[in-house]
């Protein structure tokens, strides 16, 4: 690279003296080279890509998957999954910038594409997307009145109960948002940290958040007060206080509820309040879902875990990057059912079949 | 039109001439065969080999038809044979579909119960920590019943000492009214005449009880030493 430029400008200096005809060489040498720089940069960009967050259509055809850069990729699961499927269908039919820092979240509510990053919400019509077309309908900024400081968007969530957005963020608190009228209806305070992720109970009107500072609280959302506060990292069977106190991912089932991150990933029932079962996963798992009888985790580590209700690990399947984000199972589409992992790689494992990786999607 | 089913009509001439081996041949050869028989002015025998021969030829050719149209009818009993196998197997399609269909709900619902057995483990090894009701219950009823006893001779002193306050003071009353009427007594006396050194003492005695009871000192002793 370097030396190929020293030759170039060596040329080019000496040739200032000697004919014209050489200019026309050295422009073109110096456009391979641009070129040739170029192409470096696109490949090291993609070596330190990471996917943070994914989410479905709501027809369940397309996938689309956020990245470190900003960037949002739409895939289209109908051509990946077709029997004819090339090696060019496993690309995205759409790449856009949708953020200047990196795309952490992405939910999709009926008709919109909702994602975050660094403190600005933006919502995007999926027909227009699925058209190719990618101007933002809406940003919205929380905490905006309030705040000189905008913080980052770590998760949101969509509360089917009353068409409200829960978004969960750097400043400490839970935001909600009423996707009717776009306005931040309340904020929920008493986290000491930063919120990493957040979930809604179904049957009851709960939300459940759990931050950095090792506590998952448990808010009402009619009232918006927190109704319980669990802080995992004090019973002894979970707490690895060689990993910290940090709960990466919290999901629920209505009476059942995953969490982990810093503490084991454990099985915790809502009622009571306790811990049922404790997964002996190693590593810090980012996001867990419920399927049918069985538990999906992903984390450090490059697989996803399966695990048993009763704290067994039933089987851990390898994939490509080194480590996991995030875990996305396609319930919108009956013949597109597909689960979908992505994490620190450009690479995003599609499994057809839980039991083995069937195919990547690459950025 | 016309010229299709020309056709159609040369195709049939040229599949019957050619697969039926010289069939039709024969035929002509037989036609020209017994023409010739009928005008040939031979022998009488040669007449009649002849005519054996047309026979066999004309036996030959029946035989044949015979075979063929055996062989249309296999054709057709083949054909319903292979109609019926073919709903059969139609049948046997859509049966196991259905049966798949069932199983698929099948492993749903075996799911789901896996799902809830296991989450009742989960909660009943929960439980077990806990202590069991009954020892609990029993354990309750134990201490209820020690309370009630401890309250019962709590109650038992309580009254005890109730009685004993109230017979004191009734002592200490007495006391302080002899007290009053020796005073007086004393009094009176002195206007008559003198002290009487015994009678001090006495009252000496009865004044230091007396502060010592109001000072609620119960020992039996100094009783015995007041009644003195």
């Amino acid at each position: 690279m370097t030396s190929q430029l020293t030759a170039v400008l060596c040329r080019s200096s000496f040739d200032h003296q000697m004919a014209p005809k050489y200019n026309i060489q050295n422009h073109l040498q110096l456009f391979l080279f641009y070129i040739e720089l170029v192409c470096i940069v696109c490949v090291l960009q993609l070596l330190h890509m990471s996917v943070f967050s994914q989410s479905f259509s709501p027809c369940g055809r397309y996938l689309a998957a956020g990245n470190n850069y900003g960037e949002i990729a739409l895939f289209s699961l109908s051509a990946a999954l077709s029997p004819d499927a090339t090696v060019q269908s496993q690309k995205p039919v759409l790449t856009f910038t949708a953020h200047e820092g990196p795309v952490f979240t992405l939910i999709s509510s009926d008709c919109h594409l909702l994602s975050a990053g660094n403190g600005e919400i933006s919502a995007w019509s999926w027909t227009e997307l699925i058209k190719k077309v990618t101007v933002s309908l809406n940003t919205q900024q929380p905490g905006k009145q309030h705040d000189l400081i905008i913080p980052e968007i770590n998760a949101m969530i969509i509360n089917p109960r009353d068409n409200s957005l829960v978004v969960g963020g750097g400043d400490n608190n839970v935001h909600i948002l009423d996707l009717e009228h776009g306005v931040f209806k309340s904020v929920l305070q008493g986290h000491s940290d930063y919120i990493h992720c957040v979930s809604v109970r179904e049957r009851e009107a709960d939300i459940l958040s759990g931050s950095e500072d090792g506590a998952v609280r448990i808010w009402d959302s009619r009232m918006d007060q927190s109704v319980h506060c669990i802080e995992v990292y004090k019973y002894e069977s979970c707490a690895r206080p060689q990993y910290g106190k940090w709960i990466s991912c919290v999901t629920t089932d209505s009476d059942w509820m995953l969490c982990g991150g810093g503490p084991s990933l454990s099985l915790w029932h809502l009622r009571s309040l306790s811990p049922t079962s404790i997964f002996p996963l190693t590593g810090c798992q980012r996001q867990a879902a419920f399927h049918q009888d069985m538990i999906l985790a992903v984390g450090d580590g490059p697989f996803v875990s399966h695990c048993l209700l009763g704290g067994e690990v039933k089987a851990q399947i390898p994939c490509t990057p080194q480590s996991l984000n995030t875990l996305q199972l396609n319930t919108n589409s009956t013949e597109h059912r597909v689960l979908t992992a992505g994490g620190s790689s450009d690479h995003i494992e599609v499994f057809t079949n839980l039991s083995y990786r069937a195919f990547s999607l690459s950025f | 039109m016309g010229a299709v089913t020309d056709d159609e009509v040369i195709r049939k001439r040229l599949l019957i001439d050619g697969d039926g081996a010289g069939d039709d041949r024969r035929i002509n050869v037989l036609l020209k065969s017994f023409t010739k028989w009928c005008n040939s002015p031979g022998t009488p025998e040669e007449g009649f080999t002849q005519y054996q021969r047309m026979l066999g030829i004309l036996a030959q050719c029946e035989s044949s038809m015979g075979k063929t149209l055996m062989v249309y009818d296999m054709n057709l009993r083949e054909m319903e044979n292979y109609e019926k196998i073919y709903t059969n197997i139609e049948q046997n399609i859509t049966s196991a579909h259905d049966k798949i269909a069932e199983c698929k709900k099948e492993i749903q619902r075996a799911k789901r119960i896996r799902k809830n057995r296991q989450e009742y483990d989960a909660l009943a090894k929960v439980i077990q920590q806990h202590p069991d009701r009954h020892e609990t219950l029993k354990q309750l009823e134990a201490l209820d019943k020690e309370l009630m006893q401890l309250s019962h001779i709590k109650e038992n002193v309580d009254a005890k000492l109730e009685l004993r306050k109230k017979q004191f003071h009734v002592l200490l009353s007495t006391i302080q009214e002899l007290q009053q009427t020796l005073e007086n007594d004393e009094k009176s006396d002195n206007d008559d005449s003198q002290e009487s050194p015994f009678l001090s003492v006495l009252f000496c005695k009865f004044s230091f009880g007396s502060t010592v009871f109001s000072k609620q000192h119960f020992k039996p002793s100094i009783l015995h030493y007041v009644v003195l």
